[in-house]
């Protein structure tokens, strides 16, 4: 009698082992579908034909390292190198490297390395190490999404073409039925447009919204602020033409690195995304705008040619500075075939008088056609009028390859 | 106002039955997950983040579905890559520990069941192919009902409180699907060996189980719209091997099957792909799948 629940027991045993096995089993096949390590490179090249290339944006302290747009011929540019996965069941991290071809020589640029939790509860998620700011629509987007070839005049001019730099954010998604998410981040202050001496640089304060207006239209809007400061003793600026330039000079010109202050930068953002009935494959329509203002107040380093200036750095007169510098673009794109895409750009930015007595604005007109074989390859032709500076109209005609190879990331909104 | 009522009557049945646990919240992917869902977990808040209007692979990140995403308890998706454009952005930015991949709150239908063409080797010139088999499993009645019992348990381990439930609800379900299912089998009897042309591999599912042989694809390599020249030669195809039918699905574009029914004189239709729980016709998996079958039976006896 005794060995009949014996016999159960074992046969309830090997069942329950089996199925067991078969779960272990599943995991592992399901396991083999998701590699570890997602590597993915984007190659980005073109040619440009234009008169001049970059000079400046207005009489605005910027360099062509971060605010040119293509030169003239061929060009590499930000061809990219990205690595990422999940750490373990806490942590994801992501690498990406970026090589830019700048005067003849190669640079190499960590673009982010950062890692962000997973696992943390009330709708809460940190982020640490180097990453994009979420200051803006376009700055947290990597460039080979955009939809032209260069960033709107309004960014390049302001913060650059994006604003990276290591440091560490906390954000938030709410729990409703509306897109809120607030967030806030804290840099070293490194990396442009932040020159700071501080320990914490620059700080960033952003809150996102979004939804769906209906099946086909939706929408997404965003406020951030970004406060850093410029200390003279950190800044190394990049411009490569200040040599050439420096005759030219007939008024005073503030460069980027005379000013010493803070600079504060608030960015609003509205975009639409339209397609019928919400299919994205055929038609689209994406209209986005972005209003950015630089709020620099501080003093600058006034240099008094008819004096002995040896150590004017140290003695120099300082003079108060205070700018507002306001830019804006609004862009409209419109695909009608799952190949095809046509878009239209305007950008502007107004110079505040303390920067140009003029007050000249620089603006710069955009239209672009694209052709997207595969969601992985497209060929894009822009004509841009180029205002950038007072009495010089540019004709810019870029031809431009965008592709990606290897694991390609989903896109955001 | 319909709805807000519905909402409100759910809400007090929820109160009489004095349960302490909020409704789950469940995230379907696509519509034919959330009607599945909606046969186990009625009194559930369930949302789709598409519509059967909608291509599956090309939906935008927006943010209303990462606010959905934020508050569910439970996702239900496709898997096999069929959301590798979109979904793992939302998992990214919803801060929502309970849907990370592995967790119990992370559902991949197509991974809970064998599935067709899973490719060995996978490389881009071959075009979008999904490595880990065809995604579309909805389209398999046997399938519908393996992954019903896997969703059924994984109702029961998120929501323990309610397992008796969930279990009388899936042994309904697979009642009834089995008995429609048997039904349908032998009224679609006629379809056996019929030859199609189809736009991707959306319904290959639906031709395996009723041995249907899909001879030609509008798209000349699965992602990429039907080219001038792809279309030529499904042209002379017919001349090879006949097919009778160009089949499309509610969100594919019409223009390829159209130009190439113009030219061969073989009939072009349009399937419904899933569920619009606003048409009669389409309102859940059982309605979807009889309204289907009579589509293809009818235009199959009208060529005859």
């Amino acid at each position: 009698m005794r060995f009949i629940p014996t016999m159960l027991a074992t046969a309830v045993a090997t069942s329950i082992f089996s199925v067991a096995v078969t779960a272990q089993e599943q995991d592992a096949v399901q396991q083999q579908d998701k590699s570890l390590i997602n590597i993915s490179a984007i190659l980005n090249a073109g040619f440009t034909s234009r008169d001049n290339d970059f000079e400046g944006i207005g009489a605005l302290p910027v360099d062509g390292d971060h605010a040119g747009g293509p030169e003239d011929g061929f060009w590499l540019d930000h061809t990219e190198l990205a690595l990422s996965g999940a750490v373990d069941d806490m942590f994801y991290g992501k690498l990406t490297v970026v090589l830019e071809e700048h005067d003849d020589s190669t640079e190499v640029e960590i673009e982010e390395a950062f890692v962000q939790t997973m696992g943390m509860p009330y709708g809460l998620s940190v982020r640490a190490g180097r990453f994009l700011s979420n200051v803006g629509y376009l700055n947290s987007k990597h460039a080979h999404t955009d939809s032209f070839v260069d960033r709107p005049i309004a960014y390049r001019g302001l913060l650059g073409r994006h604003y990276y730099d290591d440091g560490v954010r906390l954000n938030w998604v709410a729990p409703t039925d509306i897109y809120v998410e607030l967030g806030a981040e804290a840099f070293a202050g490194g990396q442009y447009p932040a020159s700071s001496g501080d320990t914490v640089g620059s700080q960033v304060a952003y809150a996102k919204f979004g939804g769906d207006i209906s099946d086909s239209t939706s929408w997404q809007a965003g406020l951030a602020w970004l406060r850093t400061d410029n200390d003279p003793n950190e800044c190394s600026s990049h411009d490569h033409d200040e040599e050439e330039d420096h005759d030219e000079h007939e008024h005073e010109v503030v460069e980027f690195c005379d000013f010493d202050g803070d600079k504060d930068f608030y960015v609003a953002d509205l975009v639409f995304k339209w397609a019928p009935g919400g299919n994205y494959k055929y038609e689209s329509l994406t209209w986005q705008t972005e209003w950015i203002q630089a709020d620099e107040d501080g003093r600058i380093a006034h240099e008094e040619h008819d004096e002995d200036h040896d150590d004017h750095e140290e003695e120099g007169e300082w003079e108060a500075f205070d700018a507002k510098n306001t830019g804006w673009y609004t862009s409209l794109v419109y695909q009608w075939s799952p190949n095809w895409s046509a878009g239209v750009r305007y950008s502007e930015i107004d110079v505040d008088a303390a920067y140009d007595e003029h007050e000249y604005k620089p603006k710069a007109y955009d239209a672009m056609i694209q052709y997207n074989h595969s969601h992985f390859s497209s060929l894009r032709l822009q004509f841009t009028r180029d205002e950038s500076i007072d009495g010089e109209e540019d004709d810019v005609i870029s031809l431009q390859y965008t592709m990606a190879i290897g694991d390609h990331g989903a896109h955001t909104f | 106002m319909r709805i807000h009522s519905k909402l409100v009557g759910l809400w007090v049945v929820g109160l009489l039955l004095a349960s302490p646990a909020q409704a789950m919240n469940i995230f379907a992917c696509e519509p034919e997950w959330a009607a599945l869902a909606r046969e186990l977990a009625p009194d559930a808040n369930i949302s789709s983040a598409t519509t059967a209007y909608q291509d599956p692979h090309f939906v935008q990140a927006r943010p209303s579905l990462i606010a959905k995403l934020r508050r569910a308890d439970l996702f239900i998706c496709s898997g096999s890559e069929l959301e590798i454009g979109w979904l793992p952005a939302l998992q990214m930015r919803a801060n929502n520990p309970a849907i990370r991949d592995g967790q119990p709150g992370a559902f991949y239908a197509a991974e809970q069941v064998e599935r067709l063409d899973v490719q060995e080797q996978v490389d881009r010139s071959m075009g979008d192919v999904h490595a880990g088999g065809n995604p579309h499993v909805h389209w398999s009645p046997s399938r519908i009902a393996s992954i019903a019992k896997a969703l059924a348990a994984r109702l029961q381990q998120l929501d323990g409180e309610h397992a008796a439930l969930y279990q009388q609800r899936l042994d309904d379900f697979l009642m009834r699907w089995q008995q429609h299912i048997g039904q349908l089998s032998a009224q679609a009897k006629p379809l056996k060996g019929t030859a199609v042309v189809a736009y991707h591999t959306s319904y290959r599912y639906l031709f395996d189980w009723l041995n249907i042989e899909q001879v030609g694809d509008l798209e000349p390599k699965p992602g990429l719209p039907p080219s001038s020249g792809h279309l030529a030669s499904l042209v002379s195809l017919q001349q090879q091997q006949p097919f009778a039918l160009i089949i499309f699905s509610d969100y594919h574009d019409d223009k390829g099957a159209n130009w190439l029914a113009t030219k061969t004189g073989v009939p072009a239709m349009r399937l419904a792909y899933s569920v619009d729980p606003n048409k009669p016709e389409m309102q859940d998996l059982f309605a979807l799948y009889q309204s289907v079958i009579e589509q293809l039976l009818q235009s199959v006896s009208a060529h005859d």
